[in-house]
Parts: C-alpha cells; structure tokens; sequence
C-alpha cells in the first residue's frame, strides 16, 4: 500500500514540502530587503492563506465559490472585537453590549476564533446550498458574499457600519505571516489526501453518477465549504490585523474576483496552482507597481515610468492571456513534485 | 391610487432596464455557455460614447455609441473568448472577468476615475401627469423602449430565418451546426446584439443617473446576472422575466420594508435569490438543453 | 466508378482509449449500407468521424474524391452528407415546422424547399397536424420520421444514419425503413448504423461488421444472410489462431 512506509509517506508529501520551502525562502528573501518589501511580502502571505481556502472547497469539488471574502469579512471583524483594547473599541464602537466592549483576547486567538466563528456560519447557510452546482452555485456564493457585504457594513451598533475601524493590534508581521500560510498550506494538503477529498474529487468528475450518489455529495462538500471557511476566516482575520483598520469596502467586488482569478489563473485543481496564483499575481502586482514609480535606468540619469492606473491594465493583460494560452492555469491542475508523489496531479 | 402607478412606473422602468441588461447576458449564455461580466464593460463604454459625443446631436451620440458597443463585444469575442470556447464554463467566466477588469482599468488609465457628468435627454428630465399621479417622463419612456426592444428582438429571433439558426444553436449548438448553421456567424450575431442592447441601456441608465464613471454597468449587470439566474440561464424568456421580477421585488422592498431595515434591502433581495435558487435551481423558466453543449 | 465515400485505414481514439483500429470501407451511390455490431464496437465513432465530429489519429476519409477528415461541422451537410446522429436529437423547443425548415438551411431554393416539406407533411400526416408544435412533444417513432425528414431537406447526397431503430416498436421500426427505402429511390444513398443486424440484413445491399473497433466481415447482404461467420463477427467469437 503507497505510502504505508515512511520512505512512500514522505514521497507522498514531496509536494508539501515543496510549497513550504517555497514559502520559507521567500520569506528569508524578504527578511533582507527594506520595509516597503516586506510590507508586501506579508501582504501576498496573508493572500496565499485567503486563497487557499477558497481553493480548498473550489479545487476539490469543482463548484464556483465567490463566498471567500464574506468570511474574509466575518473573520475580520470578530477577530478584531475580541482582540481590540477596550478604548479603542469605545471609541469606535460605542454601543457594543459589555461583554463584547470588555472582552480584550490575545491578539493570537483572533484569527481561530475568527476562523470558528466562520466555520459556524457556513455549516448553516452551507447546507442548503451544497447541492448547487455551476451557475447557480456561483449565484448563490457570491448571494452570500453580498449578505455579509450589507449586514456588517450596516450593523453599526456591532462594526460601525461604513466607518472604518482603526486602533487593531498589529502582531502580523513577516514569520507570523509566514507561519499561518504554511499552516494553511499543511491543512489544505492534509485535507486534500483524506479519503473524503478524494470522493469528492471524483463527484468533481463526473457530478451525474454522482447525482446518483445524491445526499453524500452535499455533505463532502459541505466539509470543503467548512473548512475552507475557517481558512478564509483566518485569512481575513490576519488581513485585517496586517492593514490596522478595518472597512468593509475591502470585502467587497474586487477582492472576490481578484482570489478567484488568482486561483483559476495558477491553476484550480491543484494546492499548487492556489499558491502559484497568488505568488505570481502578487509579484506580478508589485513590478507592475515599481514600473509605475519609475525604474531608475543606471548609468544615466533617466527614470522610467508609466502614467498611473498602467500598471492595473498590464496585469489585467497578463492575467487574460495566461487564461487564453492555459486555460487550466498556470499549473495545469497538477501538483508540485506530484509526480514523485505518485498522485499524479489532480487532473 | 397615486402610490401604485408611481411603483408600477419605478419597478417596471428598474425591471426594464434589468430584463434589456440581463437579455444580452443571456443571449451569449444560450449559445455559448458563457457567463460575460464583461458585459458591464459593454454598457460602461456606451455610456462613456455618449459623453464624448455630447456635443453632437442625440441621434449621431446614440448612433456612436450602439457602434462603440457592438465594435467591442465583437472584438472581445474575437479575441479573448473564440479560443476559450472549448473551456470549462468557471474559465471562460473568470476569463470574462478578467476581460471586463482590463476594460475598466483601462478606462481609469486613460480617462480617469471621477465621474464625470452625462445629461444626453435633458427633454425627458420633466415630470408628467397620469391622472393625479406624478411620475418621471423618462421613466415612462424606458419602460416604453424597453417594451419596443423586447418585441423587436423577439421578432427578430422567431420570424427571421437568422434567428431561427439562432434558437436552435441556444437549444442544441452541435446538431445546429450538423444543419449548417455556422458557429462563428451565430455567436458574432449574439454579441452583437448584447452590444445593441447595452448601448440602449446605457443611454437610459445614465440619463437616469446623471453621470459617468468606469464601473457605471458593474452593480447593473451584477443584478441582471441574478435575474438571468432567477429566470433560468440560457432561457431569453426566463432572462426577460426575471429581470422584470427583480426590478418589481427591488421596488416593492424599498417601499415596504421599515426604515431601519431599508439600508439591508439588498441582503433582503440576495437572500430571495438563494431561496429561489434552492428551490428551483435551473431558473424558473430554465431552458431545454440546459445541462450541457452536447 | 469511384466511390461515393471512401474510408481507409481510420483510426480514432478518445484520449487513450482507441475507438476506431484501422478500418476501411466505401460506399458506392445509390446504395444502401449497413455496419452492424454489438455495442461499444465504434460504430458511432465512424460515422462521428466522417461527419466531423471526432478527429481520426490515422488514415483517410474521401467524399466524392476529396479529403473531409478532421473538417469542421458546417461544411459537412454543405459537402452532400447529413447525419441523423443517434438518439434522434429534435430542437425540442422549435416547432415541428421550424425543425424542418432548420433542415433547409444551407438551402437558398425558398419554393422547391416548401414544396419538399409539404410532401413530408403529406407523408406524414402526424407531422403536419403537429406543425406548429414543440418537436419535443412528439413520440419517439414521430421524432425519428422527423430528423430523417429534416436531414433530407438538406438535398444530401449521402444520408447517414445512427441507430434510427434505438428504443421504437417493431411497427414503428417497419415505418422508420419503409422511410429509408423512399430515400433510396430519390437518389440518395444512405449509410445506416444498427445494433439491430436483422433489420440491416433485410434493408440494405451490403453489410460491413464493426467489432471493438475494427471490420471483421463485410459482403452483400444475400450472401452474409444465416451465415455462420456474420455470427461470428458479430459477437466477436472468432476462430481459432486469429486475434482481435
């Protein structure tokens, strides 16, 4: 049986430990480059985390999700409410009830107890949903992403509605950053080579002999959809925290479709092609940006720069054709390494 | 009395201008599969025509910007998703995103992000009497244009040998083509259309708002999206009705919710769509070959 | 005389999966044709590829001379050859009228298209009565007559069909050839795919077995009538020393 070796069990994990080493270097690299950098660099982290969670429910089950960033928000804010100094809050948040105004955690729970909280919600608006496939799939997500979009941009008394809440304790900083997305990472990986993932993998495949297999399918994906949502949640939490103030705006539009793109772009199926994603369009990102500052020609006195908003074009560009020329990402579906684990990719 | 013509008058203005946006989203949806957010773009370029040519007579603006809009949902066709055809839906929808992104940042790089102001009917901009109610002349007149657009198109698709080519590709795009209807010829005419009707809805919708700005079709066609969902993707009837059941709901939200809970009238309506999803998740009028392009 | 059709050596595979081995066979005009086999055997596969809907991997499909492999669907019914693919596949929310007419559309002879369509109608009173209907509300047997009907509108030179027998009742079947005979004698040669070798034996003039992807016997259809060996072919016992 592969795998039941510790030689076949660390082959198996060869992609795990790619993406890990992947994430580590970049870090180290970044350790040694100016704040701007690292300012950035933890910022694509706490992407990876974001975007690893909507793979773990997109990538397994095939079905469009653009919910990700409405736990994003959920994990945020109630991080943020447990952790914030009590004066903060106050300020901010005059109407909150007492224990929640008192209620100061280690700045370290916010992100599970965020997590947790997400988790809660999706086992119950999931349920019903999971037997959505396609279109109608994406409707209802994104129906989801909207909700939590005009509930906590108007429950006031909880979020300060459209204000932005500023006093967060920041503790977001370069190995913390880099420690969550390899947790993430570890628990997408883990989740992925359960036997539950795989079932739902192969419902991905062909959904009409699993429409035969009805209820089961509903309730693998609602694991996914669970899980994914702690993630997301965590992912949001450590967002928030990373900018130190807090707006709804940033939960809306453009984020939902800027993860689902960095997923869809690296490629759908596979960890690798989520983590890819978001490191390719994130470096990606930032060059566009330094062109847009203006790259010093050396030598001579020259800067080379663009007029703002071109560095946005190019991307959109750059995104476009990776999906006209690999339509399946830029991975293709398949695994780091997957070869020498044996799985193959996930094709 | 008075009440209920002002709400017929502002869910059917609202559920024209939805049934128009979510019929040129569906009409690409029914011969390719695709789901085109970059129609927003469509309507946004449109509108943006009508600015640049404000100086001119209405007719020549309008005339601009129904061209502007066809140019660009026929080049986009062309070049991003003719190769992506053979794609899985979630690509070609993310493609099309990422096609309406690139649209819009380039608006903002050469045109700026401020709104800028559009006033291309100020004619309609008076109120009329309809017995002892007081409703917007514009209003009246798209519901008006898009009751007119709605026949001709229906014409158009169940009169003409075109558009009878056109229905059976939306039905069966494979067997079409196996009777000669040419692929390329249908999905260009599709696009084209949605151009047509973008450009309409652009001219009212700014008319409407005044103004101008790169994400102007965004929240239009994120609504119209749902609607063609709510009325069963790849069904034109289904479009057509479901975006006029979202603008009448839209309406009667806004008028019976509380004060206190108008400013979630949205979370209101979202929640209605995963409701009606749920329990008719083709739509309500979901088209016949709906599963797959065999 | 060349023939009408003219395959050679096609292969065609679907991913690994080889579907079609080296097969070869011609029909020649004004005849009738059966490939008969049991399931899975890649007769859908063959008339798929001729009509353009599977590319071959090897060999060569000739239409009247010219080469057709791999070309896309428009121009198939354009070339002369139209395909009644299995499963009957009506446009089930057109009416039965608008069916016919999508038939004609590589047509430009507006009259002479009417014509043919009213002695369809004429042919098929069923059809005519349910002209302004949904063709998905016809029944199985009335939906075959009408794909027949609406590959003939084309003005095919070659009619190819799949299986047309698939799920009818034998009275309903005697109609569905009774129609195929008619289509014989306009001129237009037909090539018919049938799981049901009976019928195929009665029908048509020659017969090719397909079996897992290749022709295991062909002949006339007098010959092959109660022979051992079509039997054989068929169900794919073959004699000793020879290998599939």
């Amino acid at each position: 049986m592969t795998g039941a070796t510790l030689h076949g069990m660390l082959l198996r994990c060869a992609p795990l430990f790619a993406l890990v080493a992947l994430i580590v270097a970049i870090t180290l690299l970044a350790g040694m480059a100016d704040a701007v950098t690292v300012r950035r660099v933890i910022l694509s982290l706490v992407n990876v985390v974001a975007v690893i969670g909507l793979y773990i429910f997109m990538g397994n089950s095939g079905v469009l999700n653009f919910s990700s960033v409405g736990f994003m928000a959920i994990g945020a804010y109630v991080a943020a409410l447990l952790t914030m100094p009590a004066n903060a809050k106050g300020m901010f948040l005059p109407d909150l009830p007492g224990w929640l105004m008192a209620a100061e955690l280690p700045a370290l729970a916010g992100p599970f107890l965020g997590g947790a909280v997400c988790a809660a919600v999706a086992l119950v608006v999931g349920l019903p949903i999971m037997r959505l496939s396609g279109i109608a799939a994406a409707i209802a997500t994104f129906s989801l992403m909207f909700i939590c979009y005009i509930v906590l941009g108007n429950w006031t008394s909880l979020t300060g509605g459209q204000i932005s809440l500023m006093g967060l304790k920041s503790y977001v900083g370069l190995w913390t950053a880099c420690g969550f997305a390899v947790g993430a990472i570890a628990i997408a990986f883990a989740y992925q080579e359960t036997r539950w993932a795989l079932a739902l993998r192969a419902s991905r495949e062909d959904p009409v002999a699993a429409a035969a297999c009805g209820l089961r399918v509903a309730a693998l994906r609602l694991g996914a959809f669970v899980l994914g949502a702690f993630v997301c949640g965590v992912g949001g939490a450590l967002y928030g925290h990373f900018q130190g103030t807090l707006r709804v705006e940033s939960f809306y539009l453009d984020p939902t479709f800027l993860l689902v793109t960095m997923l869809v772009v690296g490629g759908m199926r596979s960890l690798t092609g989520a983590v890819v994603g978001c490191l390719v369009i994130s470096l990606l990102t930032e060059l566009l940006r330094l062109v847009e500052v203006g790259v010093p020609v050396p030598g001579t006195g020259i800067t080379l720069g663009t007029a703002a908003g071109f560095g946005d074009v190019v991307l959109a560009a750059l995104m476009l054709l990776i999906l006209i020329f690999r339509p399946n990402g830029i991975t293709g579906g398949r695994e780091v390494l997957g070869k020498l684990a044996g799985s193959g990719g996930q094709k | 009395m008075n009440t209920l013509v002002q709400f017929a008058v502002d869910a059917l203005s609202l559920g024209g201008l939805y049934a128009l946006t979510a019929l040129g989203i569906g009409l690409i949806f029914s011969v390719m599969r695709l789901a085109n957010f970059a129609h927003a773009e469509l309507v946004t370029c449109a509108a943006y025509a009508l600015f640049a040519l404000s100086a001119h007579p209405l007719v020549m603006a309008v005339a601009g910007s129904v061209l502007v809009a066809v140019a660009l949902a026929v080049l986009t066709e062309r070049l991003a998703f003719r190769t992506l055809r053979a794609a899985d839906p979630t690509t070609m929808m993310i493609a099309s995103f990422t096609v309406s992104m690139l649209i819009q940042k380039i608006l903002i790089f050469a045109l700026g992000s401020r709104p800028k102001s559009l006033d291309p009917v100020p004619v309609l901009s008076q109120a009329v009497w309809i017995g002892p109610a007081q409703v917007s002349l514009l209003k009246l007149v798209t519901i008006a244009v898009c009751a007119v657009l709605l026949l001709a198109l229906t014409l158009f698709l169940r009169r003409t040998s075109f558009g009878l080519q056109m229905r059976a590709a939306a039905e069966n795009f494979t067997m079409a083509r196996l009777t000669g209807v040419r692929a390329n010829a249908v999905i260009v005419v599709a696009f084209a259309l949605s151009g047509v009707l973008a450009a309409v809805v652009a001219l009212l919708f700014a008319a409407q708002t005044g103004f101008v700005q790169p994400r102007l079709g965004v929240p239009l066609m994120i609504t119209a999206f749902v609607a063609t969902v709510i009325g069963g993707m790849g069904s034109l009837t289904g479009a057509a009705i479901g975006g006029v059941l979202v603008g009448v709901v839209t309406t009667l939200l806004q008028v019976f919710l509380p004060p206190d809970l108008r400013p979630f009238r949205e979370a209101f309506l979202f929640a209605l769509v995963i409701l009606a999803l749920l329990v008719k998740p083709n739509g309500l009028f979901p088209a016949r070959g709906l599963k797959e392009r065999i | 005389m060349t023939a009408l059709l003219q395959v050679d050596g096609l292969a065609v595979s679907y991913g690994r999966i080889s579907a079609l081995r080296d097969v070869s066979l011609q029909v020649n005009a004004g005849e009738i044709v059966a490939i008969v086999g049991p399931n899975g055997a890649g007769k859908s596969t063959l008339l798929a590829s001729i009509a353009g809907l599977a590319r071959p991997a090897a060999g060569s499909i000739r239409f009247r001379g010219d080469s057709i492999a791999g070309q896309p669907l428009e121009r198939t019914v354009r070339r002369g050859i139209a395909l009644v693919p299995e499963g009957r596949h009506v446009f089930g929310g057109l009416t039965v009228l608008e069916n016919l007419r999508l038939g004609a559309t590589i047509r430009g002879d507006r009259a002479a298209v009417a014509a043919e369509i009213a002695q369809y109608m004429a042919l098929f009173p069923i059809l005519s009565e349910r002209r302004n209907e949904p063709a998905g509300q016809l029944s199985g047997g009335e939906q075959q007559m009408l794909v027949i009907a609406r590959g003939m509108l084309s003005d095919p030179a070659l009619l190819m069909l799949d299986e047309p027998s698939l799920g009818l009742a034998p009275r309903i079947i005697d109609q569905v050839y009774a129609l195929i005979e008619t289509v014989r004698q306009r001129g237009v040669t037909v090539l018919v795919v049938e799981q049901n070798a009976d019928r195929a034996l009665r029908t048509a003039d020659r017969i090719y077995v397909l079996n897992a992807g290749a022709v295991r016997l062909s002949g006339a259809s007098v010959d092959l009538r109660g022979k051992p060996e079509f039997e054989a072919a068929y169900f794919g016992i073959w004699p000793e020393g020879v290998r599939p």
